[in-house]
């Protein structure tokens, strides 16, 4: 018997539910809704892009281990970190955050149906420039954000967003031309780069994600809500962040919307309501901001991580040039979150303040 | 009040092994090597000679110093040798006796009939009792403290998986445990008991509420909800009174003294039967251990003796892979059966591959479960980074010198970091940085 004893540390038993491919698993489970009304509204496109991207980055993340770390000596892939799941994650999550097809007008090399004279975005059979920024944005994502700072557990922003915005900035907004293969009123501009108001119709086909948007995964908001309700119930996400998010996106839509002073009193509420439910915030909030490593680790400095996500955003959407400002929100609050974990963290189950304890003594000391 | 703390975890309690299992008595082997430290505190002083003839109860080591203890002889035979053996943590010196059927008598101290508060004192310090759940801190101490106490608790929390000691003698020596607790209560000038029991042990508290009031004993059984760490001093304080015992103090500062459910036994057996502690129950079991057993075991047993009277350790895929003095949350991991069994020695733990928990850890994700369960409410996982990149002054702003070392954290790390370990690393780097 003594031979094989194993002796270490104590505790001696974990917790057999909880494993890192476990959390990484669960969070594919929630995206699958997500994708299902992805594919729905926007075509076979979206699986493709999917494809690209896992493939990408656990290639990518591949390549860096066996490479990089290892050296592509023999047993360079027993330690692989990709087993752990994560740069799946990246991947889906990446595909999610880009258009169907996107056109790149720099190069062009896209697929379209070639009995049209001028064939648009709308006619186009396979998007070679969707495969190429997607490959460029993982390369991004993971050996750059998350491998270069020392792999899982260490990239200083979410991966995802990092290389969606690298991705959208390289080629400029503009170029990006979005597709709505799915109902009426679906194609063309978002909610967001429109004109701004919100008629009868326009909730209602954002909370069943009949519009059009710049990402394939942030259009259905019942999808993204059924993924985050399997998150909170799994508890592998803190269930009050995105709500934090929602509800302070909400307020900050209220207040800028109001100042502004170019709505109208009843408008407000619905327009506040509009803002919530476009652009990537729902699908951020849920699935990015809640990103363990770039998320803060109490409760408080995740109320600041959350409210402060929602004001970027806000302002960028309000004031700034672009319509959307999600992910550079996100990509803000993701750096100031290890200030945000220096400053705020719990004290100790019995603290007593230290002044207090010096009063009291001195007090005692001037009585004697 | 509440009946919890906040945080915490809610490990598999595994006590059917053992729960129904009567105590047993375990023969005394025919050599014990009795280590003469087995207390907090300076290690007893040898008053035996190699060849001297001592009986059972018979006193072999003088305690040295008010925090110390003296040690008794478990057996009557004959002093074989002194010499240093291993004990868990290290290693002390050990008075060999070989049993000898010849030698008769027991030794016992006269029944105490003056049961004041000196008196009880006295009798606690000169019978060796120290605190049975694990630290064997000297009884005499604790209940000599300097503040005013208002509350003296039992903690019979038993929240250690595995382990059903407590638990059986609540149930087959509920009297004894109860009247031992009262002379305790009363030695710190106090009439009444509190005993807080988890809900998984409904049962033996329906007992004790029951024979407590029968015997006229001043007991309050209070219920708590069954959760890990729940039988840490400053959680059970909590869950009990609702006080919070403030950071590095004892909880004689808020007016309370926890103690063990066997010391409350052991004082009950040395006031009434003036037996010295020289013996105690324990459970053998896990899942790699043939017949899981409580039983009585003379001090000095060794850790192979004490399996070998449980039939044994399992063979081929139950073979044991992990064995522990102690629970599987805060237990140490011994390899060798040479070791003897002290007043402290409260569980053996033999487990299989299936039940012990061996991984090598991946990198943290810092997914923030490990701060979401500790029960002292630290960051580990911050702890656990700043110590490995040597910056001792961060892990001790996150909390490394608060940590009780229970194995939350490390027991719900998804990355299987051993977590307790860095932080034992950072006391003891600040404690030699002086911070």
């Amino acid at each position: 018997m003594k031979e094989n004893l194993f002796v270490s540390a104590s505790p001696h038993i974990t917790n057999p539910n909880n494993s890192v491919r476990r959390i990484m698993a669960d969070v594919l489970i929630a995206l699958c809704p997500v994708v299902i009304a992805a594919v729905f509204y926007f075509g076979y496109g979206v699986i493709i892009n999917i494809a690209v991207a896992v493939g990408a980055c656990i290639g990518f993340e591949l390549l860096y281990d066996a490479g990089i770390r290892g050296k592509f000596k023999k047993g360079c892939m027993k330690h692989a970190s990709i087993k752990d799941g994560s740069a799946a994650v990246t991947g889906v999550i990446l595909a999610l955050n880009f258009p169907s097809f996107l056109k790149v007008d720099a190069w062009d090399l896209n697929f379209y149906n070639p009995n049209l004279a001028e064939p648009t975005v709308n006619d186009m059979y396979f998007s070679f420039d969707t495969v190429i920024m997607l490959v460029i944005a993982a390369f991004f994502a993971v050996v750059v954000v998350k491998m270069l700072f020392g792999g899982i557990g260490k990239n200083f922003v979410n991966p995802a967003a990092a290389g969606r915005v690298f991705a959208f900035i390289a080629v400029s907004l503009a170029a990006v031309q979005t597709v709505g293969l799915g109902l009426d009123a679906s194609t063309g501009a978002t909610w967001l780069s429109g004109d701004g108001s919100v008629t009868g119709g326009v909730l209602l086909n954002m909370f069943i994600g009949n519009t059009g948007s710049a990402a394939v995964g942030e259009t259905c908001v019942i999808a993204i809500l059924i993924g985050y309700v399997y998150l909170a119930a799994r508890k592998v996400i803190d269930f009050k962040l995105p709500l934090v998010i929602a509800g302070s996106t909400f307020l900050f839509a209220l207040l800028f919307d109001g100042l502004g002073g170019s709505l109208k009193a009843s408008e407000l509420l619905p327009n506040a309501l509009a803002h919530v439910m476009s652009g990537g915030l729902l699908f951020g909030a849920v699935f990015m901001a809640t990103d363990y490593v770039t998320c803060p680790n109490t409760d408080i400095g995740r109320v600041i991580f959350g409210a402060g996500i929602a004001l970027i955003t806000i302002l960028i959407r309000v004031y700034g040039g672009y319509p959307e400002g999600m992910s550079f929100a996100l990509l803000i609050m993701n750096i100031v979150t290890p200030l945000i974990d220096r400053y705020v963290y719990p004290k100790p189950f019995g603290y007593v303040r230290e002044k207090k304890e010096k009063k009291k003594n001195e007090n005692k000391e001037a009585g004697a | 009040m509440q009946n919890t703390f906040p945080r915490g975890i809610h490990p598999a309690h595994n006590k059917s092994l053992t729960d129904k299992k009567n105590i047993e008595f375990m023969p005394p082997p025919a050599t014990v090597y009795i280590p003469l430290s087995q207390h907090i505190g300076k290690s007893a002083k040898c008053i035996v000679n190699v060849g001297d003839r001592v009986t059972e109860g018979q006193k072999i080591g003088e305690a040295d110093g008010f925090v110390g203890a003296p040690v008794f002889s478990s057996v009557s035979g004959v002093v074989k040798n002194i010499e240093m053996r291993p004990t868990v943590l290290a290693s002390a010196e050990h008075v060999v006796i070989e049993r000898d059927e010849s030698i008769s008598g027991v030794f016992r101290f006269e029944p105490l009939a003056d049961k004041s508060r000196e008196k009880l004192l006295e009798r606690i310090k000169e019978a060796g009792i120290v605190g049975m759940g694990g630290a064997g801190f000297p009884t005499h101490v604790k209940l000599s403290p300097k503040e005013k106490i208002d509350t003296f608790i039992i903690n019979a929390a038993e929240c250690e998986p595995y382990i059903t000691c407590d638990y059986r003698i609540m149930l087959e020596y509920t009297e004894p445990f109860l009247r031992g607790a009262m002379y305790m209560a009363n030695a710190v000038g106090l009439n009444k008991v509190y005993i807080g029991i988890e809900d998984n042990k409904a049962d033996a508290a329906a007992l004790l509420t029951r024979i407590a009031s029968e015997k006229h004993i001043d007991a309050e059984v209070k219920v708590l909800k069954s959760k890990y760490p729940q039988g840490a001093e400053k959680q059970l304080i909590y869950a009990m009174t609702g006080r919070k015992v403030p950071v590095g103090a004892l909880p004689s500062r808020v007016g309370v003294i926890v103690d063990n459910v066997h010391t409350a036994l052991s004082v009950c057996l040395a006031v009434e039967d003036g037996q010295p502690l020289y013996k105690r129950i324990m459970t053998v079991t896990g899942g790699a251990v043939n017949q899981p057993k409580n039983f009585w075991a003379a001090g000095g047993t060794t850790y192979g003796e004490a399996i070998a009277f449980c039939g044994g350790a399992k063979d081929g895929e139950d073979a044991p892979v992990k064995f522990i003095s102690g629970g599987p949350m805060m237990g140490i991991s011994v390899s060798d059966e040479e070791i003897s069994c002290t007043k402290t020695t409260s569980q053996l733990l033999l487990m299989t591959d299936k039940e012990a928990s061996i991984s090598s850890p991946l990198p943290c994700i810092n997914c923030s479960r490990c701060a979401a369960v500790c029960p002292m409410h630290l960051m580990p996982m911050y702890i656990d980074s700043y110590i490995l990149a040597g910056d001792v002054r961060g892990a001790v702003k996150y909390g490394a010198k608060n940590c009780i070392e229970c194995g939350c954290c490390a027991y719900t790390c998804p990355a299987k970091r051993p977590l307790v370990q860095s932080i034992r690393l950072a006391k003891k780097k600040s404690r030699e940085a002086g911070l």
